[in-house]
């Protein structure tokens, strides 16, 4: 999918002006991000299994070719057949050649962001195949053409006066509004699609080195729609997507799920163990695992970047983040939104063309908080930023590059020196207090304005949080 | 056409390692835990289930119920029979369809149901060694699965932790009953509820192990459900809109 991530100002400008947007983000906030936070509260052990999750993930990557090999050897011994892809066109073109060979008029897909990178729609599209979304927030962004503005909820923009009209387009008939009636509707359409398709798409949310299965974790059913009833089922998944055990299956999806929607488990988590093994009743008789690289070198081989390979993209941190919020999905110009996003699209897209993203954050340091993982995504940006602020700066951008990095001295500094980090928040915070309302500042002075043109900027809290932790009883 | 070799060379370079070097292990993954004790630990994960089915039947009771199973107890297999049917009658049900899980020998439901005047029929195929012949029978399967009002299963397991029924499909369990139909019913016995999804992947572990394993397990936690539109929940999108779980024991 091309890169749209330029316009970002532009863009998250437009939203920040749309009510219908703003309230949808509110939605996000209000639904997701609270549910989170209920789920973390209601597990004992919840940053446990964060730290666990991490690790897991951390020894995986830092192994990464051994795990990858094995999970190639198992996924084999299952029966099933692995294609390591090393950008989007040749994973689309290895998908185009099964779909060919098993003559495949009709495509049934479920929600996979990878696949989404590679633009696969519109290289079935091409080849004369029919792909259909199967999810019902992607199955909406398909009839509107349109990205996903979420990990998790892709449609969440959409009004459902705009999901109305599209639902009755597609399926004629009268026009309905209350989401009941609409997801009947689409529960309708899609049935023929899921009885009659010859090959099924999926994502990955883990995959399992040591037995060669793939775990997917959906709340619909389409997922198991996609991996049961059709001839062929395709699994796409990102490199870094592989975890040595079945057994941390149980850490993995704890964290994944109360972290993506806040609960303690989603209806359905489907372990795909290769093809139906006779003499099975259904099931598909080929299995194909296509791994992809697809830029992510660029972050493995760097090893301050690496970290972001940890993520299991449970959209939390989008939800968290003020600018995202503010923003919205479709800003960040790409398939990965948010934090994430703005750390992993330049990197992995080259720098240049979304040069704007790593600046899209206050650097406040949510968006690490609520991460399952623990991904230090406010220094990651800070890295990308001084990438940039380096070696790319274009001569009428200068004094504000050079004031942007002597802010970062300054906040180097006090991050090293607690008492003057302290010190410095307490006079910006009297210093904001004339121009804030409620907490966030519309406009900062120069040198500062460039910052808040396109976002507003939370006023700093007088109290700092280091010490209303531990008033607390937290620290 | 990308070559396996060069890529996993890419990414050892860009981890700066060498190939066919020695992993160092690391606790915070089971990967490396001795795997002679799995078996062992497998069987002392079932003989806990089975020494504790009455407390773990409760837990699971009470998760089920909170994440949307409707549930039903029953003390006999008379009663659960009873119960499947009133379930069935009173959604106007006039097919069922029904896996071949051990379960409905002790709790028989066929008789019952075709009594109410509702179609049974039982989710396998002869299978042929003629792999033509053996598609069209399970394109057949299909077609019935789609078409039936009622899907009804036994468990292979149950996780206390989340209210989870698993199943592990194979022949006469096909992947579909418990999800193509808009209702499914879903029986488990006492014995079959295991404490957390720890136990439950350390058995799946196991499968693989003694090369038991099968296409796909399924963990299935209360019915389908969306929340893509304006962020309302909606219960019931591809999977079944009503699911009942009845218990014996
Ligand atoms: S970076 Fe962390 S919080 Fe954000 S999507 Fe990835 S795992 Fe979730």
């Amino acid at each position: 999918m091309r890169v749209r991530s330029a316009e970002f100002k532009k863009r998250s400008a437009e939203t920040a002006r749309d009510p219908r947007r703003q309230a949808a983000l509110q939605m996000l906030y209000d639904g997701l991000h609270k549910g989170r936070i209920a789920a973390a509260a209601a597990t004992d052990n919840w940053e446990e299994l964060r730290v666990k999750g991490r690790a897991i993930k951390w020894h995986t990557i830092r192994n990464l070719d051994y795990y990858l090999e094995l999970l190639e050897e198992r996924v084999v011994a299952n029966g099933g057949k692995v294609y390591f892809a090393n950008d989007d066109a040749e994973a689309s073109e290895y998908v185009m050649g099964v779909a060919r060979a098993n003559d495949v008029k009709t495509v049934i897909k479920s929600k996979s962001m990878v696949s989404e990178e590679m633009g696969l729609n519109e290289a079935f599209e091409e080849a004369g195949i029919r792909p259909v979304e199967t999810d019902l927030g992607e199955y909406i962004i398909q009839l509107a053409n349109e990205p996903p503005y979420h990990l998790i909820a892709p449609a969440i923009h959409k009004t459902r006066e705009e999901i109305s009209d599209l639902i009755q387009q597609a399926a004629g008939g009268p026009r309905e509004e209350d989401p009941k009636d609409l997801t009947k509707t689409a529960r309708r359409l899609l049935r023929e699609e899921f009885r009659t398709a010859e090959m099924g798409v999926s994502g990955v949310n883990f995959a399992v080195a040591e037995t060669g299965s793939i775990a997917l974790v959906t709340n619909e059913g389409n997922g198991r729609m996609v991996t049961s009833a059709p001839r062929v089922h395709v699994a796409i998944m990102g490199m870094e997507k592989v975890i040595p055990s079945m057994q941390d299956l149980s850490t993995m999806l704890r964290i994944l799920i109360r972290s993506a929607t806040g609960q303690r488990i989603s209806s359905y988590v489907t372990i795909v163990n290769g093809p139906r093994k006779a003499p099975e009743e259904d099931g598909p008789d080929e299995f194909h695992l296509v791994i992809v690289n697809n830029g992510r070198e660029n972050l493995l081989k760097d090893p301050q970047l690496r970290e972001a390979l940890l993520c299991i993209r449970c959209g939390a941190c989008l939800n968290a983040c003020p600018v995202y919020r503010k923003a919205g999905g479709h800003a960040y110009g790409w398939v990965y939104p948010g934090p994430i996003g703005a750390v992993i699209t330049p990197v992995m897209s080259g720098k240049k063309r979304a040069k704007d993203l790593p600046f899209a954050s206050t650097l406040c340091g949510a968006c690490r908080e609520v991460c399952p993982v623990s991904i230090d995504l406010p220094t990651l940006l800070l890295r990308l930023r001084s990438d940039l602020a380096e070696g790319k700066a274009a001569p009428g951008e200068r004094s504000s590059v050079l004031m942007e990095r002597l802010s970062f001295k300054i906040w180097r500094f006090g991050m090293l020196h607690a008492s003057a980090f302290g010190l410095g928040g307490r006079i910006a915070s009297a210093g904001m207090w004339p121009i804030s309302r409620r907490g966030w500042l519309r406009r900062l002075p120069p040198p500062f304005s460039g910052w808040t043109s396109s976002r507003d900027f939370p006023r700093i809290a007088f109290r700092p949080f280091r010490a209303r932790f531990r008033s607390r009883g937290g620290g | 056409m990308a070559d396996r070799n060069e890529f996993l060379q890419m990414v050892r370079d860009s981890l700066g390692v060498a190939s066919g070097r020695v992993i160092e292990p690391d606790d915070a993954t089971a990967f490396f835990e001795d795997q002679s004790g799995v078996s062992d630990q497998a069987a002392a994960v079932r003989e806990h289930a089975d020494s504790s089915r009455a407390d773990l039947l409760d837990e699971m009771a009470d998760a089920a119920e909170e994440i949307g199973w409707v549930i039903h107890r029953s003390t006999s297999p008379e009663d659960a029979v009873a119960a499947v049917t009133e379930i069935c009658r009173s959604a106007g049900a006039k097919s069922v369809l029904r896996s071949t899980h051990d379960v409905f020998e002790r709790v028989p439901v066929d008789a019952a149901l075709s009594a109410e005047g509702m179609a049974v029929s039982i989710a396998t195929r002869e299978p042929s060694d003629d792999d033509a012949v053996d598609l069209e029978r399970r394109l057949e399967l299909r077609e019935r699965a789609f078409d039936t009002d009622v899907g009804i299963t036994g468990v292979d397991y149950a996780v206390a932790e989340t209210g989870t029924v698993v199943i592990n499909p194979r022949q006469g369990v096909s992947r579909l009953v418990s999800l193509t139909p808009p209702m499914h019913i879903a029986i488990l016995e006492a014995g079959q509820v295991l404490p957390s999804l720890d136990e439950l992947f350390l058995l799946a572990h196991d499968d693989f192990q003694k090369g038991a394993h099968r296409g796909m397990i399924n963990l299935i936690t209360g019915p389908s459900r969306t929340a893509d539109i304006e962020a309302n929940l909606v219960i019931g999108v591809h999977g079944p809109v009503e699911v009942h779980l009845v218990i014996v024991g």
